[in-house]
C-alpha cells in the first residue's frame, strides 16, 4: 500500500528572484500537473506548507514562495543544488478547457498570481483559444510585482492591467486596488465572459463583488481558495469548510459551489 | 456462538487472548484525572477481565488505539525517510456500541475520503473489537436518538458479572481459545463449572435520559444564528469535547530536528482541534475562524450536519463525552435541542 | 457570695473572659474548617440555652458562643462532649470540655474535597496533625493550604503547609495545544516552555501549583502519585515584627513535617524566654533570638527527607519592624 505521506526528495534547478521576499524554485519533477494544483513542500528543520505550483514544464515544477512564517523563511537559505522533499501533486487545479473560447479575465492578486500563472501562460502562448484575455494584476507596491519577465511577454500578447496598493511619488503605472478596474472592462457578451479570480480572502470577496454586479453569472466565475492544510490528503481537517475539504475539492471551485463556502 | 463461563473461566480466556492479541480497553488510571484524588478512565491495557471498567463510559474513547495521540510518521536524513514499524501483534479493542458505531466514521475519513490513510490502516487492519454492553444507559449519553445503541457487527461480546461471564464470538480466532477451554473442562469429569453454551444477546440501551432532536432544516444561514454568540462568550477554547470525542479526526503536522544531530529528525502527527487557537492560522498569519463562537458553530454543524451532508449519515454517536468533560459547562446535546426548537 | 472564677484555668479549658462581668465565652475549635454538619444544632442548641443566642464565626475556623455565665460552664462542658467525639479532638477526661491551649486550631482551606485548584485533602491533613501535637499549651499556629493561592493565608502562620505536585508529563499524549504554558504563564509563575513542540519544566522555577494538570485536556499532565507539600514557617501577625513565612522545605512529605513540628515543641521548651508572659512566645522570635542554626539543628533531628526535598540552609525574616 502507498504512502501518501513520504515525500519525495527534489533538487532545486534555478532560483528565481522575484522580490526581496517572492522567489521562485524551480525543482525537478516528473507527472502530470495541472495548474491551481499545489505540492506540500518540506524544508529541512521547519516542516510542510502547502504550496501552489506557478510553472509547469515536463521535467520541473515551479513553486513561488513569499518569505512569510517559519516554514517558508527557511527555504530562502537554500539555494541551487540543494534539494527539498515535496509530494503531491494535490488538488483539482483549473482546467483551461472550462475557458477554451471564451473572454476570459483573470484577476489575481499577491502570490494569487501562482497558481493562475500557467492558465494565463498557456492562453497567452495559444491565443486562438481563447476570445480575448485580461489579466488584472495586484501587488501591494511596485517592489512586490512577480514574474516581470512573464509581464513583459503578456503586455505585448494580451491585455494587462498591473496595479498597485500604493506606490513612491513619480511611479507611472496603475495605483489602486485590483476592484477598481473591473467597472470598466470592456464585456461585449456577458454570458462568453468568464472571470478567475485568486488571492487573499478578503480580495476574492470584493472582487466577486464587483464582478456580479457586472452582470456575469455565478457560473461564470472560479475562485481558488487558500487554507491551512497539513496533509492535503483529506485527513487532517485544518482545511475544511462545510461539506467540503478544499484539499480534495479544491482548491479551485466554480462560484457557484465557492460562495457557500463559509468559514 | 454464546456461552455461559465461570469468571476464572473467563480470565482464562481472556489470558489466552493476550498471548495473540493486544488488548485495549477502558480503564481506571487512578489519581489521573484533572482533578487531584480523581481517576481518568481511560483505555490501556488491562491485565484481567476484571481491571476492565464495564460499568462506566470511559472518559476518552478507544480512538486513541487506532489513531495514536502522537504519531510518528517518519525518520528522516537529509535524503532518507523511514517509516517506523507498525504493530506487529493483532490487537483486541473492547468498547461500547456508541463507539463501535464511531469506528465507522473513523473508517470514512481515514479509508475513504480521498486517500487511504497508510498508518490508520496499518493498525484498522489487525484490529478485532469486543463488545461490551450497556445494561442501563449513561447520564448524558443519547445513543439512542442517534441510532447508535445497538451494534451487531461485533467480532465477541463479553459481558462479566459478579459470578459468570458471558461470550458471544463471532470470530474464529477469538472463538478458538474459548473452544479449548470447553473441550479440556469437558474431559475433566470431576468439573463441575462446565461451560455452557447458551444462546447470548448484548445488552443494550432502549432508552437515555437525554433525547437529541436533530435539526432538519440547517444551511449556512444557520451561521447568523445568536445562539453561537452566546456559546462564543463561554467556550475557553481548551478542546477538551475534541479530544474526547469518538469521532473527531483531525491533526497536525510537526516536524522536529534532533537537538545532537541537526540533520535527522522526524515528522509527527499529534490530534488537533479545531477549538483551539491556531487550526486555521496560515503561514503568514491569516485567520479564518478566530471567534470562539464560530468555531462552536463549525464543530457542531459538522457533526449533525456538514458530515451528512458529505457522507449520508451523521457523525455524532451520542456517546455525551463533549458534554462531561467540558469545564465550562456547555452542553453540545443541548446545543443541539436548541437549534432544533428553533425551526419549530 | 462573690464570683470567684479562676481565670488561668478557664482560658485553660476553652472559654474567654468577655468584657461583661460574669460573662465568658465558650471556645469551639474545628480542626481543619471541616465538621458534620449536625455539630451545627449542637452548637445552636448551646447557644440558646445557655448563651445569648449568638455565635460569633471565628478567625481560625471555630465557634464562640456568646453570653455564657462562668458557673454554666460544666453543664456546657457535658453539652460539648458529642461535638468533641464528632470532631475527634484529643482529649483527656470525659465531659471535661476543650482541652484548650496555646497551640491554636488547624486550619485550613476548603482543599481538595471540593476545590479543582486543591492538591491535597487539607481537613485531613489538619486532623492527622491535630492528632500528633493536641493538646498542648505552646503557641503555635498551623494552617493547611491546598496551593500556592494560599486562600489559607498558610505564610501567616509558625507553619503554613502548602500543597504541591510534582507535574509528570507524558509527551505521547501531548498535542501541543499551549494550554500549560499559558495558564502556567497567567496565573503562576511561568516555568513551561515549548522545546520541539513538545513542554519543557523548568524544575528550579515550578512551585508545584498543578494548573499546568488542570489546564491540560489530554492527561498528558497529570499529577504525582506522592503528594508534595512545601513548608512556609515563622509567619506571623502582631505587635511587634509581623512578617510572612518563609520556605523551609520544599517538595517535602507529611512525615517530615509533623515531625519538624514535634521537634519545634522540644526546640521551644529548651529555649523559650522564662520571662515570656503567659508563657507564650512567638516562635519566629525565639529563632530570632536563638539564631536558625540553632532552630535547624533541633527541628531536623530524627527527619528522613525525602531525596527530592530542597532545604533552606539558612532564613531571613523581614516584615515590618515596630519594635526598632
Amino acid at each position: 500500500m502507498k504512502n501518501e505521506y513520504i515525500p519525495q526528495l527534489s533538487k532545486i534547478r534555478e532560483v528565481i528572484k522575484h522580490t526581496e521576499t517572492e522567489y521562485t524554485f524551480r525543482m525537478e519533477f516528473k507527472g502530470d500537473v495541472k495548474p491551481g494544483q499545489f505540492f506540500e513542500v518540506s524544508i529541512p528543520k521547519y516542516g510542510e506548507a502547502p504550496i501552489s505550483v506557478s510553472g509547469i514544464s515536463e521535467n520541473t515544477v515551479d513553486f513561488t514562495i513569499r518569505k512569510v512564517g517559519k516554514v517558508t523563511n527557511e527555504i530562502f537559505e537554500n539555494y541551487v543544488g540543494d534539494s527539498f522533499f515535496i509530494r503531491g501533486p494535490y488538488g483539482n487545479g483549473f482546467d483551461v478547457d472550462n475557458y477554451k473560447g471564451k473572454n476570459l479575465v483573470v484577476i489575481a492578486g499577491g502570490t494569487g498570481l501562482s497558481p493562475v500563472r500557467g492558465v494565463v501562460e498557456y492562453f497567452a502562448r495559444h491565443k486562438e483559444e481563447v476570445d480575448n484575455l485580461t489579466l488584472i494584476a495586484g501587488f501591494k507596491s511596485p517592489d512586490d510585482v512577480l514574474f516581470k519577465e512573464d509581464f513583459d511577454f503578456w503586455n505585448e500578447t494580451i491585455d494587462v492591467i498591473m496595479t498597485v496598493d500604493g506606490a513612491p511619488e513619480g511611479y507611472e503605472g496603475h495605483v489602486g486596488m485590483v476592484t477598481k478596474y473591473i467597472p470598466d472592462l470592456p464585456i461585449a457578451d456577458t454570458e462568453n465572459t468568464v472571470f478567475i479570480c485568486v488571492g487573499p480572502p478578503v480580495m476574492i470577496k470584493f472582487t466577486v463583488m464587483e464582478i456580479l454586479k457586472r452582470g456575469i453569472e455565478e457560473k461564470n466565475i472560479w475562485i481558488s481558495h487558500e487554507r491551512k492544510m497539513c496533509c492535503g490528503l483529506g485527513k487532517c481537517g485544518h482545511c475544511k469548510i462545510g461539506s467540503t475539504y478544499v484539499c480534495l475539492d479544491g482548491p479551485v471551485f466554480n462560484y457557484v459551489d465557492g460562495k457557500n463556502l463559509i468559514d | 456462538m454464546g456461552y455461559q463461563v465461570t469468571c476464572e473461566q473467563a480470565e482464562a480466556v481472556f489470558s489466552s487472548w493476550k498471548e495473540q492479541y493486544d488488548i485495549f480497553a477502558p480503564i481506571r488510571m487512578e489519581g489521573e484525572g484533572c482533578f487531584s484524588d480523581t481517576d481518568v478512565i481511560r483505555y490501556g491495557q488491562p491485565d484481567r477481565l476484571s481491571d476492565i471498567v464495564w460499568d462506566k463510559k470511559s472518559d476518552y474513547s478507544f480512538k486513541e488505539v487506532l489513531l495514536k495521540i502522537h504519531e510518528v510518521l517518519f525518520y528522516f536524513t537529509e535524503d532518507q525517510t523511514t517509516v517506523p514499524k507498525g504493530p506487529e501483534k493483532e490487537i483486541l479493542i473492547f468498547l461500547k456500541s456508541c463507539d463501535l458505531h464511531a469506528v465507522k466514521r473513523l473508517d470514512q475519513i481515514y479509508l475513504k475520503n480521498g486517500f487511504e490513510d497508510f498508518y490508520y490502516k496499518r493498525v484498522r487492519e489487525k484490529a478485532k473489537f469486543i463488545l461490551m454492553g450497556c445494561e442501563t444507559t449513561c447520564d448524558s449519553g443519547f445513543c439512542v436518538s442517534m441510532g447508535t445503541n445497538y451494534s451487531d457487527n461485533y467480532d465477541g461480546y463479553v459481558k462479566l458479572e459478579a459470578d459468570h461471564a458471558l461470550f458471544d464470538l463471532k470470530e474464529g480466532g477469538l472463538l478458538e481459545s474459548l473452544e479449548v477451554l470447553v473441550s479440556e473442562a469437558e474431559r475433566d469429569l470431576n468439573n463441575a463449572a462446565k461451560p455452557k453454551q447458551i444462546t447470548v444477546t448484548p445488552d443494550y440501551v432502549k432508552e437515555n435520559k437525554e433525547k437529541v432532536t436533530l435539526p432538519k432544516n440547517l444551511s449556512n444561514e444557520s451561521f447568523t444564528k445568536e445562539i453561537w454568540k452566546e456559546y462564543g462568550s463561554r467556550c475557553i477554547g481548551c478542546g477538551r469535547c475534541n479530544f474526547a470525542c469518538p469521532t473527531c479526526t483531525c491533526f497536525t503536522m510537526q516536524d522536529i530536528y534532533y537537538k545532537e544531530n541537526a540533520k535527522a529528525g522526524e515528522r509527527r502527527r499529534v490530534w488537533a482541534s479545531c477549538q483551539v487557537d491556531g487550526y486555521t492560522t496560515m503561514a503568514g498569519g491569516h485567520e479564518f475562524r478566530k471567534d470562539q463562537g464560530d468555531r462552536m458553530r463549525f464543530k457542531v454543524m459538522h457533526k449533525i450536519y456538514d458530515y451528512e451532508k458529505r457522507f449520508g449519515y451523521p457523525m455524532c454517536v451520542g456517546c455525551g463525552r463533549c458534554d462531561d468533560i467540558c469545564p465550562e459547562y456547555i452542553s453540545y446535546s443541548n446545543c443541539v435541542n436548541r437549534l432544533a426548537k428553533e425551526e419549530e | 457570695m462573690g464570683l470567684d472564677v479562676n481565670t488561668k484555668k478557664l482560658k485553660k479549658n476553652a472559654y474567654r473572659v468577655s468584657k461583661e462581668r460574669g460573662i465568658g465565652a465558650s471556645r469551639i475549635r474545628v480542626p481543619g474548617g471541616y465538621l458534620d454538619a449536625r455539630v451545627l444544632g449542637m452548637v445552636q442548641e448551646i447557644a440558646e440555652e445557655y448563651g445569648n443566642g449568638f455565635v460569633h464565626l471565628t478567625t481560625r475556623q471555630g465557634f464562640e458562643i456568646e453570653g455564657i455565665h462562668f458557673e454554666d460552664m460544666d453543664a456546657i462542658n457535658e453539652k460539648l462532649q458529642p461535638i468533641i467525639e464528632i470532631l475527634e479532638i484529643n482529649q483527656e477526661d470525659k465531659n471535661s470540655g476543650y482541652p484548650a491551649s496555646g497551640t491554636r486550631n488547624i486550619s485550613a482551606c476548603i482543599g481538595n474535597n471540593v476545590c479543582p485548584f486543591a492538591n491535597y485533602n487539607t481537613a485531613n491533613l489538619a486532623k492527622k496533625i491535630e492528632k500528633e501535637i493536641f493538646p498542648n499549651d505552646l503557641h503555635f499556629k498551623v494552617a493547611c493550604t491546598g496551593c500556592s493561592n494560599d486562600c489559607a493565608k498558610a505564610r501567616m502562620h509558625d507553619f503554613g503547609i502548602i500543597g504541591m505536585t510534582m507535574p509528570q508529563y507524558d509527551p505521547n499524549r501531548c498535542v501541543n495545544c499551549q494550554a500549560c504554558v499559558k495558564g502556567c504563564k497567567s496565573l503562576s509563575v511561568g516555568a513551561l516552555r515549548v522545546e520541539n513542540y513538545k513542554i519543557v519544566r523548568d524544575e528550579e522555577k515550578c512551585i508545584g501549583c498543578g494548573v499546568c494538570v488542570t489546564k491540560c485536556p489530554t492527561r498528558a499532565l497529570t499529577r504525582s502519585k506522592k503528594k508534595y507539600y512545601k513548608l512556609a514557617i515563622m509567619g506571623r501577625t502582631g505587635k511587634k515584627n509581623p512578617r510572612l513565612g518563609e520556605d523551609f522545605l520544599i517538595w517535602t512529605d507529611e512525615e517530615s513535617i509533623i515531625k519538624i513540628i514535634l521537634n519545634t515543641y522540644e526546640f521551644v521548651k529548651e529555649h523559650i524566654s522564662p520571662n515570656a508572659p503567659g508563657g507564650k512566645e512567638h516562635i519566629g522570635y525565639i529563632i530570632d533570638r536563638v539564631g536558625f542554626e540553632e532552630f535547624k539543628k533541633w527541628v531536623l533531628k530524627d527527619v528522613n527527607l525525602l531525596p527530592e526535598t530542597k532545604i533552606k540552609e539558612c532564613i531571613y525574616w523581614n516584615g515590618i519592624h515596630f519594635d526598632r
